[in-house]
């Protein structure tokens, strides 16, 4: 809850105090920060007739000064040159502007320059610089993402854009949550330890003041980590409700979009997602596909009773009930359609790519041993015509990134038997994520085959053999909680910034991911916050991946570093 | 939650860039310093809005235009008077019905008729409003459209939460009604028959008497029932009436048409969309054979008129 009602705060506070009918505009960011929390309704309610967007405002010639605009910007340099223009003609009779982060004083300076009318009533900034897709996870839906994967030599204009603008998002989550954190970070990852420092740079010194804050006893910690570090999660194919969806067809800000799908009717075309609204998700959306497919059944067998006795309209009274109850009817079949339908064109997909077949071996790659047998499984499964290239492409990194120093001569072929296989994609990505996020470049124990008492823990786990073979994987992040949790996160791997240093265990923690997050991960911090530790965990990242996003990521990060090596 | 405010430091600068800037202007505009109106600070109360263009433009912008709002907002404030004046109602209603309930010696006719004539007030005005609603999207631009349907949907789901409000309340004072009425004569009137025959052994006297003011009872009850059961028809009819006509505008919440990032793409779309098919309209009518035939009915009439000047001169 602690994120979404922070955005939806700051949001009312916004509106609450300005009275009669107003015009809301939104920049593309914003656009996704308020609408992952406020629905249009409440809009309406609170008397916002119009939403439209910055660098639409000025094509419009109509005046009407009987509205009041309220802007909430991120404060770039483009949108104050919007502002400026706007301002110099102005269409609305009053002005509030509200910026999601920051403002530097030159930037009040050329906008007041532009206020010859002085329509603008207040500035303020309203730290809601984060979209808040769910209670505890946050991302940052950043465009450009592969940046991070660049060493600094190689692209030294693109790679401060992104790091400021982690940082501005970082800095928001704890101005919202009031708080000033100390802040660790990855030892073995540059943008990591340079986000932590520029981040401890922000709130200690440069805006030190903006950031002191009551302090508790035990400061929250920040811990910055890299993607690279954990590349096994995103690569896998999911079985959680929510993860599914977003692996198989793609969550975008709690939406998720049916159109390239199938033959749907236009109610069902683009659907929302969202736990805060839709009671059924928010009680199914960590359980496995098995499950989901019970829960559904169930849920439509009780829509029929409704829809049955709502047939049956004999006496007075109950046409009455029937008027009374029809809000609810129609609402919950809208839902009742929406899960329905997402839930059958999943079992398409995983019919159509044989993706239970497919999992299977992801999971025994990610969490068992047995390099023999997992070199038979990935071969046969090549060599399997209905497997589609991208799940051919996933097998092999995964077992790339596995059994990377084992048998380099049955690596080999396996790349060989990839690139006669798929036209498209070709084995030079697989070494790329070698040599990004290969076992030199890892500090977590991603396997489990680093020390002895994982090892263990290891073979513990196969003697016992698992509930469900499909959802064995635990992602690497899982660990880390529990150190936490338990204090004995290790220095050497995970140093703190400057002179920052926590005795004990923190209280609240934020775990930023650089390069994205997955459902899968956020499925298990949620976990890991409904078991009352004590501890409360929030996790974000620069965007939420899926295995197509991160292989995007991976090509254009592989592409940038080709040609900047062909330039040097 | 963290905010800052910097709307000091702005007017700050703001001023000082004004006073750099009034310098400049004073010579050139006649009268002492530019006196720049903010009319937009006259407050929130629209009636008061007049056009205040300046006769002179000059250069230094003396004062802002304001316009008055379109017409069709005056509906719009119309239908939102209504709406309080409803629910103004609504509250008496609530009042007479727990007066109502109360036990009473008289008849408590005069409470039915107040409730009677609250109940078809509310409705009434729910009504007028619901067409005045329907009214408010034919009138006023296109450019406004967006806003005007926005307002249209608020104030639809503001009535329909009256109209769903009013029924609820109806239906728990009936159902309190009757189980008063059923309550001093027992369990159920029927019951009573039943229960009095397995008496008619013990007291020979009393079940005459009994049964005449039953069937007294029973005939009275049967009539006010079957009246009642006609009010709930009508007024079950009236509100189901309303209640579909408003769910055409109202937005059903959760869903994706309640999304904001959805409704700014569709105003985009329906924007580019009529952009297109205006240009697709210009360039039909360039096409068009109307165009054709005129310019060659003009040729023609040239050519005619040449034709007639040189028969008149070689003739």
């Amino acid at each position: 809850m602690v994120l979404v009602s922070a955005v939806r705060d700051y949001i009312n506070r916004m509106l609450q105090d300005i009275s009669g009918m107003k015009v809301l505009i939104l920049d593309s960011h914003t656009v996704s920060v308020v609408s992952v929390g406020y629905s249009q309704s409440e809009l309406l309610q609170k008397e916002v007739f119009l939403v439209e967007l910055v660098d639409s405002v000025s094509k419009s010639k109509e005046s009407m000064s009987h509205l009041k605009a309220v802007y909430f910007l991120r404060p770039t340099s483009e949108n104050i040159q919007h502002l400026r223009r706007q301002l110099a003609s102005p269409r609305f009779g009053e002005y509030h502007l509200f910026f999601s982060n920051i403002l530097k004083d030159t930037q009040i300076h050329n906008l007041a320059d532009s206020d010859e009318q002085e329509v603008v009533q207040q500035i303020q900034e309203f730290y809601a610089d984060f979209v808040a897709i769910d209670p505890y996870h946050f991302t940052l839906n950043m465009p450009s993402n592969h940046i991070y994967m660049l060493p600094a030599v190689v692209d030294t204009s693109n790679l401060p854009h992104f790091c400021d603008r982690v940082v501005d998002g970082i800095a928001s989550i704890f101005l919202s949550l009031k708080r000033r954190p100390i802040i660790r970070y990855q030892r073995t990852s540059d943008i990591a330890k340079r986000i932590a420092q520029e981040t401890a740079r922000l709130m200690y010194q440069k805006e030190s003041g903006l950031f002191d804050f009551r302090r508790m006893e035990v400061s929250p910690l920040l811990l910055v980590i890299d993607r690279r570090d954990d590349p096994v999660v995103p690569l896998l194919n999911q079985w959680t409700y929510q993860a599914m969806v977003h692996e198989l067809i793609g969550i975008q800000d709690n939406k998720v979009d049916l159109r390239n799908i199938g033959k749907l009717p236009k109610d069902q075309q683009e659907v929302v997602l969202s736990s805060e609204q839709d009671a059924f998700f928010k009680a199914n959306m960590y359980e496995n596909f098995g499950d989901i497919g019970m829960n559904i059944k169930r849920l439509v067998d009780e829509f029929q009773q409704i829809s049955k006795s709502n047939q049956s309209i004999q006496t007075i009274e109950d046409m009455a009930k029937f008027v009374d109850k029809y809000p609810e009817y129609r609402k919950m079949h809208g839902n009742v359609s929406k899960h329905v339908t997402l839930v059958t064109e999943m079992s398409k997909i995983v019919e159509e790519r044989k993706l239970m077949l497919v999992s299977q071996t992801e999971q025994e790659l990610a969490c068992n041993g047995g390099q023999v047998a997992a070199f038979e499984a990935v071969t046969n499964l090549l060599n399997n015509e209905s497997i589609s290239d991208i799940d051919r492409l996933r097998l092999v990194m995964l077992y790339a990134l596995r059994y990377e120093k084992e048998s380099p001569v049955q690596l080999m072929q396996l790349f060989n038997k990839l690139a006669s296989r798929s036209a498209k994609y070709k084995p030079g990505l697989v070494q790329f994520v070698l040599k990004q996020a290969g076992v030199d470049k890892r500090t977590g124990d991603l396997f489990g085959n680093r020390d002895l008492l994982n090892i263990a823990r290891n073979m513990a786990r196969g003697l016992k053999g698992v509930e469900n073979v499909y959802t064995q994987h635990q992602p690497l992040l899982f660990q880390t909680m529990e150190s936490i949790s338990k204090g004995r996160l290790r220095d050497v791997d995970y140093p703190y910034v400057g002179n920052h240093f926590q005795q004990g265990r923190p209280q609240e923690v934020v775990i930023f991911i650089v390069g994205g997050t997955t459902y899968e991960e956020s499925r298990s911090v949620a976990l890991q916050n409904a078991s009352n530790s004590g501890i409360r965990f929030i996790l974000g990242g620069s965007v939420v991946l899926n295995s197509k996003r991160f292989l995007k990521d991976l090509e254009e990060g592989q592409r940038m570093a080709r040609s900047s090596t062909a330039v040097v | 939650m963290a905010t800052r405010n910097r709307t000091v430091v702005y007017r700050r600068h703001r001023d000082a860039v004004k006073s750099v800037r009034a310098p400049l202007f004073s010579s050139a505009s006649g009268s002492g310093g530019p006196v720049i109106e903010m009319a937009s600070l006259l407050g929130s109360n629209r009636s008061s809005y007049a056009p205040l263009s300046t006769e002179d433009p000059g250069p230094s912008r003396d004062a802002f235009t304001v316009g008055l709002p379109p017409s069709w907002v005056d509906d719009s404030e119309q239908v939102a008077a209504n709406i309080q004046r409803a629910r103004a109602k609504m509250a008496e209603l609530v009042k007479a019905h727990a007066k109502a309930l109360m036990p009473s010696f008289e008849d408590g006719k005069e409470d039915q008729h107040l409730i009677e004539a609250l109940t078809q007030e509310i409705t009434d005005i729910l009504r007028r409003s619901e067409k005045r609603l329907q009214k408010l999207s034919a009138s006023g631009s296109a450019e406004d459209s967006n806003i005007r349907k926005n307002v249209q949907r608020s104030l639809a789901t503001d009535l329909q939460n009256l109209s769903v409000d009013l029924r609820r309340k109806q239906s728990t004072y009936l159902k309190r009604l009757q189980q008063q009425k059923e309550g001093p004569d027992g369990v159920d009137l029927e019951m009573n028959l039943n229960g009095n025959k397995s008496r008619l052994e013990d007291d020979e006297f009393s079940d005459v008497g009994f049964n005449e003011q039953q069937t007294v009872k029973i005939k009275k009850g049967q009539q006010e029932r079957e009246r009642e059961i006609n009010q709930v028809v009508q007024s079950v009819n009236e509100l189901a009436q309303i209640m579909k006509d408003l769910s055409v505008l109202v937005i059903d919440q959760g869903t994706i048409v309640d999304r904001i990032d959805y409704n700014i793409q569709t105003v985009a779309v329906s924007v580019d969309e009529g952009l297109k098919q205006l240009q697709k309209a210009e360039r039909t009518q360039k096409k068009g054979g109307m165009v054709r035939c005129a310019t060659v009915l003009v040729i023609m009439c040239f050519v005619m008129l040449v034709l007639l000047i040189l028969k008149e001169i070689l003739f």
